[in-house]
């Protein structure tokens, strides 16, 4: 392209704004400076207490804090939980976004509106609604007795309590996504001669994988730090049936702060990696789209 | 192969998108369904293909009922409007899926797939661009390779929906008369779905024109262009001007009030001439003229005050010397008479 060069019109222009929608500094600075410490004390300010009550008395209390017993129990369990509740939802999600997006049929709004239903109700109520129906008094609580089946205060009620509660990250994911992305490429598939799972796995699939990936990140940090709901059905069982939320709030309760908070630092250090990894993949999904621009960009 | 559909009727909840319909297209042939946008034309296509199925009727293909049979099963190329190439392969990918889902026992081996997809590359003229990934080509490639996917599957007939719809028209001039050249090379059935009907008559054997689920006329270009079945044909396939009209005797008249009949006359049907000639001629006067492409348009207004469009040839315009708002003759050198929707209500 050639370069054109304009007279100096002879007029100071910098001193101005540079664009009609920049405010004046000190309202930028002012606005800066409440958001900053807003994120400081809300959010920056408790992790690091969280780190520093950890290892306040030193590194060997903490490394055995971790070590102990009903601490390693807990971290099993919430890795069990999580482990059985985020591929399973995954499998969900994927399904009901599949048929959500790519397919009309009666009570589809219907459905939407029901895989949002765990955002809306409260998690001591999902809890509940398994106690009612899984418990000693509840539904199907005496047949479950008869037959020595243990759901309430057991690892499958936390697992059921926790795929509840997270069931609908990857869905609501998807969704968007897979609408977005239309039905054409699944048709040129078909008459290409692919059957539906290949078209699945060859056309859907790589279509939606950063979606899917992010979906999944958010699924697995809500369902290791799920308190509510698994409070309720756990029964709070040392060393059997306490998750690490759970535990912490034990240990807390006893006045062990330095234990309680050594397993919390591991939350936090899951959040903190939930974070990177996030910002990781949305990075790539963005990378992709504005190579494949640029690129495109030099081809017209 | 040669298509057949049968008294195919489609509806989409309220909205009947075919009505009725009867159609042949002989093997070999490259056919074009013409139409306004929801004339069912794409639906029809869709329905050929697989992708759709009908309410009622069926589709034949050499004879053979392949009513129930899916689009996977029914051996067609589709081409689709906006390419619907995999956006996550290559081009080399995207032609090559066609032949890796085959089944192993009908799958040909890595090396016959990569000459099968060499082979297709320099057909499109893409040799070079086979690692580029969908989004790094231009509309008019990626349209080619999506021509290519269909077609390494070796399909017994070639079906593309709007196929150069969404490309600029010069790469739409260059593409089409491309599919021409491709179709005289290979020999396939092929049916194409366009609203554009210079695109219909200058690339397809038959034109196929549709209007409101039903089919108005299947013909030659030439047929449907200069012997219109129905005004909607003549209306439809290029400008047109309207005057009411009556035939007394084999002469047609024109009349300034509604009469039962429409009289279609092209623009480039009409003359201009300073004196009233021997034939049919009316009083106009000029009210635009623009001279810019190879035929000079002309606006004037009828003794009766309808504007009436005319197109003359730039030497004939020239030697006319016409001006703004001069007095002249319009003389018609061909007509259409059709009888008006009302009128022939009344006779049935």
């Amino acid at each position: 392209m050639a370069s054109i060069t304009l007279p100096n019109p002879g007029m100071p222009v910098a001193s101005r704004a540079v664009h009609a929608t920049t405010e004046q500094s000190w309202v930028r600075w002012s606005l800066i400076l409440v958001a900053v410490t807003f994120l400081g004390v809300f959010l920056f300010l408790p992790l690091a207490i969280v780190f520093s009550s950890a290892l306040q008395k030193g590194f060997s209390v903490y490394v055995a804090a971790l070590r102990e017993p009903d601490a390693m129990a807990a971290i099993k369990l919430t890795l069990i939980s999580a482990g059985i509740s985020v591929p399973l939802n995954m499998i969900f999600g994927i399904a009901a976004a599949w048929a959500v997006g790519k397919f009309e049929f009666v009570g589809k709004s219907l459905l939407v509106t029901l895989i949002d239903l765990p955002f809306s109700v409260s998690p001591v109520v999902s809890g509940l609604i398994y106690v009612l129906i899984f418990g000693l008094q509840g539904l199907l609580g005496p047949w479950l007795a008869a037959h020595d089946v243990k759901i309430i205060f057991a690892v499958p009620g936390i697992v059921l309590a926790t795929m509840f509660v997270t069931f609908p990250f990857v869905a609501r994911e998807l969704i968007p996504l897979v609408e977005a992305q239309g039905t054409e490429e699944e048709e040129a598939a078909l008459t290409l001669g692919a059957s539906g799972w290949q078209t699945f796995w060859r056309v859907t699939l790589p279509n939606i994988k950063w979606g899917l990936l992010y979906g999944v990140i958010l699924c697995n940090a809500r369902a290791m730090g799920e308190f509510g709901a698994v409070s309720v059905v756990s029964g709070h069982i040392r060393g059997r049936t306490n998750t690490m939320p759970l535990h912490i709030e034990i240990l807390y309760n006893e006045y062990q702060f330095a234990p309680a908070f050594a397993v919390a630092s591991l939350l936090a250090l899951l959040a903190l990696a939930t974070l990177l990894a996030k910002t990781i993949v949305e990075w790539k999904a963005r990378q992709q789209s504005s190579e494949v621009q640029r690129i495109s960009g030099e081809a017209l | 192969m040669s298509i057949e559909a049968v008294n195919i009727t489609k509806r989409f909840g309220q909205f009947t998108a075919l009505n009725n319909v009867d159609l042949e297209i002989p093997s070999g042939e490259l056919v074009a369904l013409l139409g306004p946008s929801g004339s069912g034309k794409t639906t029809l296509l869709r329905i050929i293909a697989g992708l759709e199925f009908p309410d009622s009727g069926t589709v034949l293909f050499d004879g053979h009922d392949i009513g129930d049979r899916t689009a996977r099963e029914r051996r067609v190329g589709f081409v689709f409007q906006h390419y619907a190439l995999f956006r996550h392969m290559t081009v080399f990918e995207n032609i090559a899926f066609g032949l890796r889902v085959r089944p192993r026992e009908f799958r040909p081996s890595r090396a016959q797939i990569r000459a099968k997809v060499h082979d297709l590359l320099k057909l499109i003229q893409l040799e070079n661009l086979a690692d580029r990934y969908p989004s790094q080509l231009s509309g008019g490639q990626r349209q080619r390779v999506a021509l290519a996917r269909a077609l390494a599957v070796e399909p017994s007939v070639l079906l593309l929906d709007e196929p150069f719809g969404a490309l600029d028209a010069k790469v739409r001039m260059e593409l089409r008369r491309w599919l021409r050249q491709l179709h005289d090379e290979i020999h396939i059935t092929s049916v194409f779905v366009t609203h554009d009907q210079e695109e219909a008559l200058e690339v397809a054997d038959r034109v196929v024109v549709m209007n409101e689920g039903r089919i108005e006329q299947v013909g030659s270009p030439d047929e449907v262009y200069n012997r219109p079945a129905s005004p909607f044909v003549y209306n439809f396939l290029g400008n047109v001007n309207l005057f009411h009209g009556r035939v007394d005797d084999g002469k047609t008249y024109i009349h300034e009030i509604e009469t039962g009949h429409v009289v279609y006359v092209r623009p480039h049907l009409l003359d201009i001439a300073r004196l009233p000639t021997g034939g049919s001629h009316f009083r106009a006067r000029i009210k635009h003229i623009n001279a810019a492409g190879p035929l000079v348009k002309v606006e004037v207004i009828a003794e009766w005050g309808d504007p009436v469009r005319v197109e003359l040839p730039q030497e004939r315009f020239r030697s006319l010397q016409l001006m703004k708002n001069e007095e002249v003759f319009i003389i018609p050198k061909d007509v259409q008479v059709f009888p008006t929707r009302k009128e022939m209500a009344r006779a049935k």
